[in-house]
């Protein structure tokens, strides 16, 4: 049998007891608190390297974690800043969306109206006419007899902006925008309206009562 | 049987655990091999590819794919279980209980890794990386796992000591995290997929844990027993080994999302897996500082594991500079991938398990190794060919990848730029196949002297170990 040695590759022999490996490992986490009851530290270049570690750790998923966003999958995106985007509106949506809801009770969804009770939109000389006109008629709304297309009507159209005694309240801009419409609804050839043109006629006119046709006719 | 030796290091653990543990590590070794073939031809198809290509069995995508898993489920899985197994055993106290259980399961696992093989060649694999056995045979190995691992639990759990030892941490959080992480990439990948990216999510945190939860802390089992027993010194700064195996169970899955950089996952995954990442460096510095007098001491066993523990520490380092965006963009992808893998599993968890393979052996058999040539030769090949390997597929993978990021570069000339490196990797390849044939020879012999009743003449006897004098406070 050969003399034991340690350089023998064959065998590689151990220096100490199982049980007193354990017992002087354990001897060495069970005297983390000293006699004082203070903890003992961490040694100051271990502290430096995990704090150190934290720190960028904290500072880079500030920078690039999107703010934990799921829906964020580019790392150099910036967070919202919570105030929504104005998205331009289609003034024609929007009035149709209006016409639907407002007009159409009367004037019907093919813009003909009731003959006889109802004026009709389509084709009609006050809807293409001078915007001056139009816009007053359905901001302040039309009282007494009309002529429309030859035919006579007595009807009255109530007051539809934001005026007194409107059932509606529309803001300017939806009137703008109904109007827009309709002047290029059913074959019908009238520009589109602006919500300043709207705005300029409610700023002069203030809280005018109800227009009759004979006034309208005398604004160009 | 040999009688029960009268010395105190041949203990009753050894004697009762020898068989059920030499077939574990047969089993390994027999893979270990077989994966260095499949490597081989793997690595020589990169710069042939014509090489077996009209063998539809060896096509690359398939020799990739056997050679990960022989690797991992092959050698990792049966050597990393006999070493946890022991060292539960040996620090337990008391010898190894339900070792017919673990029996049964050893050959359940390795039926179900042929099994596995043989459905990856014939070509029903997953496509998962590192799950790519076929769905049948993975519910098979996790029931295996649990006979195996059996025996661990009660080892742990019927300890004669009071106090733990790190070496036991890490085996038995092995044992009870490689169920977990299985069992759940099994459900979440193939039993009840989840949908789109976060299948990659999933994939990306199994592959990470099966290397920081479960072989990563199978070869520091070894590690913290085999470097002690061999110095006999304390470990230096241990009370902060508590802090360290935290930091790697708490941080090591959540490093899976460094491989989605630059995919389709909220930006938040990938960058907590950096940030994971470079906080595991606390880990590796403490193994380090831990495991130092590894360094410069010993014999072949315990040079192994110095060799070992400087590739996990590099590569954990490795780890935390390439999951940085502004690295990965060069390095992922590329065969740079390759070689931190190949740092982390051969140079860093096989070179730790190979030491304490050459430092248990002797207890379970009883007597030194058969020939002492064979174990210098293998641990020679060994540190030569990982180093070998991994420089040369660095380099191949920078090279690769700046080209790759130039437009004007052809695939082609890139692949005539990368030429000489990989055929390095080709020689290192078979370097490491040789070496590895050297332990199973060596290993084979060594098992088969423990058959014989009498004692060979030449063995080496062993030393009475004294006891450890714990430091002074």
């Amino acid at each position: 049998m050969n003399a034991p040695s340690q350089s023998d590759p064959r065998l590689e022999q151990a220096a100490v007891t199982d049980e007193s490996l354990l017992a002087a490992h354990e001897k060495v986490l069970g005297r983390r608190p000293d006699d004082q009851g203070h903890y003992r530290l961490l040694p100051l270049n271990l502290l430096f390297v995990f704090a150190g570690l934290i720190f960028f750790s904290g500072t880079y998923l500030n920078l690039y974690s999107g703010h934990f966003n799921p829906a964020i999958y580019n790392e150099h995106a910036k967070p919202h800043t919570g105030a929504a985007e104005a998205v331009a509106v289609d003034p024609v949506a929007l009035g149709k969306k209006i016409f639907t809801g407002t007009c159409q009770t009367c004037h019907q969804i093919t813009g003909l109206g009731l003959p006889g009770a109802i004026p009709p939109l389509a084709g009609s000389e006050w809807v293409m006419g001078p915007e001056e006109r139009v816009i007053r008629a359905v901001m302040y709304g039309v009282q007494g007899a009309i002529k429309v297309k030859g035919a006579d009507f007595s009807s009255a159209m109530p007051p539809n902006g934001k005026v007194p005694g409107s059932g509606f309240n529309l803001s300017d801009d939806k009137i703008a925008a109904v109007l827009t419409y309709v002047r290029q609804e059913w074959g019908n050839t009238g520009g589109p309206i602006t919500t300043e043109q709207v705005a300029a006629i409610h700023a002069k006119e203030g809280e005018h009562k109800q227009w009759t046709s004979e006034e309208l006719l005398k604004i160009q | 049987m040999s009688p029960a030796p009268a010395n105190a290091e041949v203990t009753a653990v050894d004697t009762t655990g020898r068989w059920p543990l030499l077939l574990l590590l047969v089993s390994a070794i027999k893979w270990l091999v077989l994966s260095g073939v499949l490597a081989l031809i793997a690595s020589i198809q990169l710069i042939q590819p014509s090489f077996l290509a009209d063998c539809v069995v060896f096509t690359h995508g398939r020799t990739v794919a056997l050679t990960e898993t022989a690797f991992i489920y092959g050698w990792g899985a049966n050597a990393g279980l006999a070493i946890a197994l022991w060292v539960l055993g040996r620090l337990g106290g008391a010898p190894l209980r339900a070792l017919n259980w673990a029996v049964v399961g050893t050959i359940f696992w390795n039926l179900s890794v042929l099994l596995g093989l043989v459905g990856i060649a014939t070509g029903d694999a997953t496509g998962v990386g590192l799950l790519q056995m076929p769905r049948y045979v993975q519910p098979v190995m996790l029931v295996a796992y649990g006979a195996i691992g059996v025996a661990g639990v009660l080892a742990w759990l019927g300890r004669r000591h009071e106090c733990t030892f790190a070496a036991q941490w890490y085996a038995v959080a092995a044992l009870f995290l490689f169920p977990w992480i299985f069992s759940a990439a099994q459900v979440t990948l193939f039993w009840l997929p989840v949908r789109g990216v976060l299948q990659a999510v999933a994939g990306g945190w199994f592959a990470q844990g099966a290397w920081t939860l479960w072989l990563a802390p199978l070869g520091l089992a070894g590690a913290y027993f085999v470097v002690p027993k061999v110095t006999g010194r304390t470990l230096p700064s241990y009370d902060f080994a508590p802090h360290a195996f935290w930091c790697l169970l708490v941080l090591g899955a959540v490093t899976g999302g460094r491989h989605l950089i630059g995919g389709p996952v909220p930006a938040w995954i990938a960058s907590l897996a950096i940030v994971a990442c470079s906080l595991l460096l606390f880990h590796y510095f403490v193994v380090f500082i831990n495991l130092r007098g590894a360094f410069g001491a010993g014999g072949t066993a315990l040079k192994l594991v110095a060799f070992g523990l400087g590739a996990y520490v590099l590569g954990g380092l490795v780890d935390a500079i390439t999951a940085f965006r502004g690295v990965a963009l060069v390095t992922q992808f590329t065969h740079v991938d390759t070689a931190q893998e190949q740092l982390a599993l051969y140079g860093g968890f096989s070179m730790m398990i190979f030491g304490a393979i050459y430092y248990a052996v002797p207890r379970l058999t009883g007597q030194s190794w058969a020939s002492a040539a064979l174990v210098r030769g293998h641990a020679m090949l060994a540190m030569l060919g990982v180093t070998a390997l991994v420089v040369s597929l660095t380099v191949a993978g920078w090279i690769q990848g700046h080209e790759l990021l130039d437009a004007k570069v052809t695939f082609a000339d890139i692949a005539s730029h990368t030429r000489f490196w990989l055929l390095l990797a080709v020689a290192a390849q078979a370097v490491l196949l040789l070496g590895n044939l050297l332990l199973l020879v060596n290993f084979c012999w060594s098992a088969c002297r423990a058959c014989c009743p009498a004692e060979p003449a030449d063995s080496v006897a062993f030393r009475q170990p004294a006891a450890m004098e714990a430091p002074a406070s």
